[in-house]
């Protein structure tokens, strides 16, 4: 049954089905716009590294697998993906995220045709030994660019400080040795568990006919049995496994970006931690903030600061990243922040004002196709309403806000620096 | 459908204007075009701080942080600044304003209104007194200056990018960053910073460009006031082509840096007498510039040889540059891959389905110009470099009647330069 999902913040509507091959539908059509967006997306990421189908044997698969499995979907028998794309005129790419994996394109033509050719390549693995082994050399030369870049570098060292055994600390890619070890067999058993139907998502945003959409999904949706898929359980202690995470590059200035770990939640739990500690960050680190005007006259920190959260399946914590000759101290300076704040609370005034800041931002995300819908496959992904975040935003309230901050432990910190640094 | 207007407001000022209701959000442009005058007293670094000082804070906004919450409280507008190079060559430099439209004010706030107000405040009334910008803020902006300047080394493909620039442009004003050098930027003061954003408002070529939802007429009155004010004089001519000259023969540089795996190779093609604009753009294209392109499968898909192998060029100044990410083994290999590539575009042109697969993938790319006031935004400032200003249709019909014959005898033009490649080591 088609749901129609209305948001009187944004004045939009989503609509939104379960599709009976199992996969859920999202469509937000817009008016005006030329592009029209499709993502295609399996709940299958870099996290997900070992899993059973219907009560079986838990299997381990080698890190980077998702990764892999995305780069060779693309490939068919007869024309690749790319190929087909090329006909239309489409730009299509992919991506692989710690907890998912998607495939898109845009258009402003032939939107039925290309939607077709998204659903149908999605859902045709084909994967041989030889082409399996082509790929190899091509993702190690990724996986080296990645290794060769220092910010890349500063935030994967930031997850591995931050998690003990949440799979999240693993590199989205894998390491060259363990991309040795996959094959087709490989990535035909993680494609026929996690690319199941039930496990997967279909966002379309901008300019296009719903009903083509669902006549096109009707067409070409190949219906499975749902599968009982389970990952494997990990208890993460609450305390983060190293509080400080240094690595020797070159460099202008030593880089750093530091969390304060929180216990992952989810759904609707998850988005208040989202928005929340986000408007936290803003009044105690943001632009407008004493904090960091001192820290710029102090010469710690300059305008490349940033302090947000960090979120995804079975993770989030509130961040920050920047650039300082002392990241130690800089680490010090925002826990003596939050404890004044703990004291002496902001105001409602600087609550009220960044409370609409933020509903700024999000209503900039309703923008374009592409951010619409990225927005719509994010809260899929979360299992919340498609308006979850800006209605969250828009609603939030001062005594929630100083809940939060007393409940955010600043001493239950990481920090990750990279450069000239012991 | 967008509507677009321009207009000249004054000496050298002109102001053009896209609307389309349907947009959420507006952004207004200042862009500043002068000549690099390097023999001059005044350093690159100058112009930067003085470009970075612009959007930090001004008279009425006199700190940082006095002006983000004034921009906060307007739902997080921006104001932002720069210095880069225009498609000629020349110093760019501009102060940009985002922001939410009116009707999304949840509280009646006329967001556009502030925005042109503090956007003239900035032009104006900057954060200064006499002939001299604040000296604490002038302190704080020169120290961000420099991280930009030093930090270029974090990023491998900039670092490579701005060394092999030495090479591939010397003598010409690309040979340098825009923003100067870490010594320029540590002798730069408030003095200095505060002439070279005098000789900014007196002497520069200026375009505004708006893009979005408002009519903008309040910003059309806003900055007509604003340079009315301005006593504007001798404004320097910024041609619309400047070839950069190629060299008697190619030249190959080797750089090292510490830790690093992966090598990057970028490679220099010059055509000085190229006339044929939209040849050159599909010749670009055809080489690197999509997942289809020659570069992408024959180089990576069929050779495996890098994980990324790309093209650019910039036809005002005639040259065309690729790029690669490969293993350090197969930097040769690479290099002759390339050449291959260009040479045999040179002696047999391009096959219909290339031309075809290029003229859809741009038919579909230029509509989607017309889908926010950033893209916009762009597409006519960079339009304004030309001779004749195209819509996204227009640019479109003239690429379609491109032939195999055009873009062949554009590669034809195309002669090697310089070779530069950036792999791990010690220096």
């Amino acid at each position: 049954m088609m749901e129609k999902i209305y948001s009187d913040v944004i004045k939009e509507t989503c609509l939104k089905y379960v599709h009976k091959s199992g996969v859920t539908v999202y469509m937000l059509p817009m008016e005006g716009v030329s592009t029209a967006v499709a993502q295609f997306t399996a709940k299958f990421g870099s996290q997900d590294n070992e899993f059973s189908v219907d009560g079986g044997e838990m299997v381990k698969i080698p890190d980077g697998t998702a990764h892999y499995l995305e780069h060779k979907l693309f490939e068919s028998e007869e024309k690749d993906a790319f190929a087909l794309f090329a006909e239309t005129g489409a730009s299509c790419n992919a991506g692989t995220s710690f907890d998912y994996t998607q495939y898109y394109f845009a258009c402003s033509d032939n939107f039925s045709k290309n939607l077709e050719i998204l659903l149908n390549f999605v859902q045709d693995p084909y994967f041989t030994p030889k082409n399996v082994e082509k790929e190899r050399g091509i993702i190690g030369q990724e996986i080296t660019m990645y290794r060769d870049n220092p910010s890349w570098r500063v935030f994967t060292n930031l997850l591995e400080g931050m998690y003990h055994v949440n799979p999240v600390r693993l590199d989205i890619a894998g390491t060259v040795e363990s991309i040795a070890q996959i094959t087709a067999d490989t990535l035909y058993d993680c494609y026929n568990a996690f690319y199941n139907p039930a496990n997967m998502y279909l966002c379309v945003a901008g300019n296009f006919d719903p009903d083509e959409v669902v006549r096109i999904c009707d067409e070409r949706l190949k219906d499975r049995a749902p599968l009982n898929i389970k990952t494997a359980n990990f208890t993460e202690p609450i305390a983060v496994n190293n509080p400080r995470i240094t690595l020797k590059m070159p460099v202008a200035k030593p880089i750093f970006e530091l969390g304060f770990k929180r216990a992952a939640a989810s759904g609707q739990a998850q988005t208040d931690e989202f928005i929340y500690y986000n408007i936290l960050m803003d009044i105690m680190f943001g632009e407008m903030s004493d904090f960091l005007t001192d820290m710029r006259i102090r010469g710690l920190l300059n305008t490349e600061f940033s302090a947000s959260v960090f979120s995804g399946r079975n993770h989030n914590f509130p961040f920050a990243r920047g650039e300082s000759d002392n990241p130690d101290a800089v680490l010090e300076e925002m826990q003596k922040q939050i404890r004044a704040f703990k004291e002496n609370p902001p105001s409602k005034q600087e609550f009220n004002c960044v409370k609409r800041a933020n509903y700024g931002s999000l209503v900039r995300d309703y923008s374009s196709a592409d951010s619409i819908a990225s927005t719509l496959s994010d809260s899929a992904l979360d299992g919340t309403s498609p308006f979850a975040v800006i209605d969250t935003a828009a609603s939030a309230e001062y005594g929630r806000m100083l809940e939060f901050l007393k409940d955010l432990d600043e001493n239950n910190a990481c920090i990750s620096i990279v450069g000239d640094v012991d | 459908m967008s509507e677009f207007n321009r207009q000249q407001i004054g000496n050298a000022v002109y102001l053009t204007k896209i609307t389309d209701k349907h947009f959420k959000t507006n952004q207004i442009t200042v862009h500043f075009y002068t000549d690099f005058d390097d023999d001059s007293n005044l350093t690159r670094a100058d112009y930067a701080l003085a470009a970075y000082l612009l959007s930090d804070s001004c008279w009425k906004y006199s700190t940082y942080s006095a002006m983000s919450q004034q921009l906060m409280g307007l739902y997080r507008a921006s104001l932002s600044s720069g210095t880069n190079f225009s498609p000629t060559g020349a110093r760019h430099t501009y102060l940009r304003a985002d922001f939410l439209d009116n009707r999304f004010a949840l509280n009646g706030e006329n967001i556009e209104s502030e925005m042109c107000k503090m956007l003239s405040e900035c032009i104006l009334r900057p954060n200064a007194s006499g002939s001299a910008f604040d000296g604490a803020a002038t302190e704080l902006m020169r120290g961000e200056l420099i991280d930009t300047i030093t930090s270029v080394i974090n990023d491998k493909s900039d670092y490579a990018r701005e060394n092999a620039a030495k090479t591939a442009f010397r003598g010409e004003p690309q040979e340098l960053s825009a923003n100067g050098t870490r010594e320029q930027a540590e002798n730069a003061n408030s003095e200095t910073a505060f002439t070279a954003y005098r000789k900014l408002l007196d002497t520069a070529h200026v375009e505004i460009v708006c893009a979005g939802c408002s009519d903008f007429s309040a910003a059309e009155e806003e900055m007509f006031q604003t340079f009315f004010e301005i006593n504007r004089r001798t404004i320097i001519e910024i041609p619309k082509t400047v070839r950069s000259p190629l060299k008697e023969k190619p030249e190959y540089v080797s750089d090292t840096l510490p830790m690093m795996k992966q090598a990057i190779l970028r490679m220099y093609f010059k055509a000085p007498d190229l006339t044929d604009r939209f040849a050159n753009k599909m010749l670009t294209l055809i080489l690197g510039g999509l997942p289809t392109s020659r570069f992408f499968t024959n180089i990576r898909e069929k050779k495996s040889l890098c994980y990324y192998c790309s093209s650019v060029s910039t036809f005002e100044r005639k040259y065309m540059t690729a790029y690669a990410g490969v293993e350090p083994q197969n930097l040769k290999k690479t290099e002759k891959a390339i050449l291959k590539e260009i040479s045999d575009i040179a002696e047999r042109g391009v096959i219909n389905e290339e031309l075809e697969t290029v003229n859809r993938f741009i038919q579909n790319s230029l509509r989607s110009v017309y889908d926010t006031p950033e893209s916009l935004a762009s597409w006519y400032a960079t339009q304004l470099h030309n001779d004749r200003i195209l819509t996204p249709e227009q640019y479109s019909e003239e690429l379609s009647r491109v032939t195999s014959g055009r873009i062949q005898a554009a590669a034809r033009l195309y002669k090697l330069d310089t070779v530069y490649s950036l792999s791990g080591g010690d220096k």
